[in-house]
């Protein structure tokens, strides 16, 4: 009589489907990182930076958006003031986490393992860079995506609504990458040269406040035009931008014209050339 | 200098004709540090033993042949394929252990071994499949679930196999596997390289100083001092049979050894054992006459003879010979 519940150890198969290649290798580390971004699969702990972020970033949406609602259009969505307090909470999120995507691996040494696979320096460098980049474009176009749609769906006419401010969903996506290229890849550039993480998010808050401290003792102290001075800090250049991009204004725009659109584009792909330079340069020289 | 790498879309030709490793003056400097002089050296299929003391140059050989880091001089081939030209059908031939700790402390077995599946190129389907098959295979059942930061010596040890099996390599190379691990992990971790070596059809490099391990387990040794070759042999031909008799008496040693040497016996110690060595070669005669040498000399100084024997090679020779 034959035993049927007995367990047959087929013992070891070889592998013989499909391999991705280079592109599937990429593609893990990108997908990887993109989770690591907002601790998806991590611990609590992991989580709590994200999430905070996350939850202050889209209250000031929602307060914004509360605003115009009960005023009935009289309060506007003004894109510059929210996104003045969104700034820094984007510089806190790449802050806390791109040393984790990017310092980690360097901490812990998996970087042997990754790069004797399909994955060469480069590209593992390029898939890391992107998943920070595309971790704040998310966070950054779905604030600048719920301002639009409340803008629009809470207007007492809608379409008429749409009509005027339909278009400013060019701005909403152009914005977002520009930020999310030039925080992301600053961020991701000091990241990578800390393994220590606790060093890296210190270096990155520290290098946005020092740029900032710079751009206004220029502009007060030294007597620098402040256009030109708030060129030095991405969070001022970003704002500054903002309104330029959703045709906003205030007082300081009157007495003090900004420089043109361009520029400030170019500053702020400027920030993410540097950041993908710092980048290379980096895992270039990392002993493996 | 920058080389393009091409990933192969089938594994190269392979086969018994071509040796998993060769290298043809194959050189590494680090300024006036010479990690590496001018090795040439064949590695044939099966088990092979990489021996050397720290700084012997293993480390330098293992991360050369894998493409991390460039050669100064010379050339050499994995399975045939060049380690500048072909880093990417090496990368997919080759699976690597390192010898430091390189686990995420967060992340459980099964996603880290999965991932790097992933990264090896293995489809996101079969890279969980064979991620759990792997981790079975060096013993991790549901320990794998867990994360890795409370994994004791032996299960990290069993991990970093596992992440070099997962996309079924031809040729294993691992740094120093037994690290860290007490007598009973380090029998079980010999058991599961030899058994990785003999049953999975793979090649096996193993790199340590522990060199009474590598006799368990290797069919072939290369020793490297000091960045050159000392040595690369079958075991057998290390560990045979030597012209020398050992020679064990029961108390002090020195008079027996003291009067061989009156004798015109070439004669040395090895703790409490006098060593013998054999005059004419291997032949019966010279044998027979030392053996006959040892005993008489013993009759005479009334001393018990408690050990002859043909001394056994071990690979510690190589290094005593040298020093």
């Amino acid at each position: 009589m034959t035993d049927d519940t007995a367990i047959h150890d087929l013992g070891y198969r070889r592998y013989e489907g499909a391999r991705e290649g280079p592109r599937g290798a990429w593609i893990a580390i990108f997908s990887q990182g993109v989770r690591t971004m907002f601790g998806l699969g991590r611990t609590a702990k992991a989580k709590a930076a994200p999430v905070f972020v996350i939850v202050i970033t889209f209250l000031q949406v929602i307060g914004a958006l509360f605003a115009a609602s009960v005023t009935q259009g009289n309060v506007p969505v003004r894109y510059g003031v929210v996104m003045q307090g969104s700034l820094l909470l984007y510089v806190l999120f790449i802050a806390a986490q791109a040393p984790e995507v990017m310092s980690r691996d360097q901490q812990h040494r998996i970087l042997p393992l990754v790069l004797t696979r399909a994955s060469s320096r480069q590209s593992y460098a390029s898939a890391r860079l992107a998943s920070v980049i595309f971790s704040l474009f998310l966070l950054v176009f779905s604030c600048l995506m719920l301002l639009y749609l409340g803008e629009i769906g809470l207007a007492v006419d809608p379409a008429k609504r749409f009509g005027e401010v339909g278009n400013h969903i060019f701005p909403v996506i152009g914005l977002a990458t520009l930020i999310s290229l030039a925080f992301g890849g600053i961020g991701a550039g000091i990241a990578a040269w800390s393994p220590r993480r606790a060093f890296a998010t210190a270096s990155i808050i520290a290098l946005f406040l020092l740029l900032a401290a710079v751009s206004n003792g220029l502009a007060d102290l030294a007597g620098v035009a402040s256009r030109p001075a708030e060129m030095l800090s991405p969070v001022e250049a970003t704002r500054t931008l903002t309104m330029l991009l959703f045709d906003e204004t205030n007082r300081g725009f009157e007495t003090n014209p900004p420089m043109g659109v361009w520029w400030y584009v170019a500053l702020l792909l400027g920030f993410a050339a540097v950041g993908a330079l710092l980048l290379q340069l980096r895992l270039r020289r990392l002993d493996t | 200098m920058a080389h393009r790498i091409r990933w192969p879309r089938h594994f190269p030709p392979q086969g018994p004709d071509i040796p998993i490793l060769e290298t043809e003056g194959l050189s590494k400097r680090y300024g006036t540090v010479v990690a590496l002089d001018n090795l040439t050296v064949q590695f044939d299929t099966g088990i092979t033993g990489l021996v050397g003391a720290n700084g012997a140059g293993k480390s330098t050989l293992v991360k050369l042949l894998l493409g991390l880091i460039d050669a100064t001089e010379g050339s050499a081939r994995v399975m045939g394929n060049d380690i500048v030209s072909d880093r990417a059908a090496i990368r997919s031939l080759v699976g690597y252990m390192p010898e430091h700790d390189c686990l995420l402390p967060d992340v459980s077995a099964a996603e880290f071994v999965t991932w790097l599946a992933r990264v090896s190129g293995l489809p996101a389907a079969a890279a969980r499949e064979r991620a759990a098959e792997v981790l079975r295979h060096v013993g991790l059942f549901e320990e794998r679930y867990r994360p890795m930061g409370g994994y004791s010596t032996g299960m990290a040890q069993r991990v970093k196999l596992a992440q070099a099996l997962v996309h079924d390599p031809r040729l294993l190379i691992l740094d120093e596997p037994t690290n860290g691990l007490d007598p009973a992990g380090r029998d079980e971790m010999l058991a599961l390289i030899q058994r990785t070596g003999r049953d999975f059809g793979m090649s096996v490099i193993v790199s340590s100083h522990l060199l009474g391990e590598l006799e368990r387990i290797c069919d072939a040794i290369v020793v490297l001092d000091e960045g050159r070759l000392l040595r690369a042999d079958q075991l057998g031909a290390m560990t045979g049979v030597t012209m020398t008799l050992m020679v064990e008496v029961d108390g002090d040693p020195a008079p027996i050894a003291t009067a061989l040497v009156n004798a015109g016996y070439i004669v040395s110690r090895d703790r409490a054992n006098v060593l013998v060595q054999l005059p004419d070669g291997s032949d019966e005669t010279s044998m027979r006459a030392t053996c006959d040498a040892i005993r008489d000399a013993a009759v005479n100084l009334d001393v018990g003879l408690l050990r002859l024997e043909r001394r056994r090679g071990h690979l510690e020779d190589l290094f005593r010979t040298r020093a």
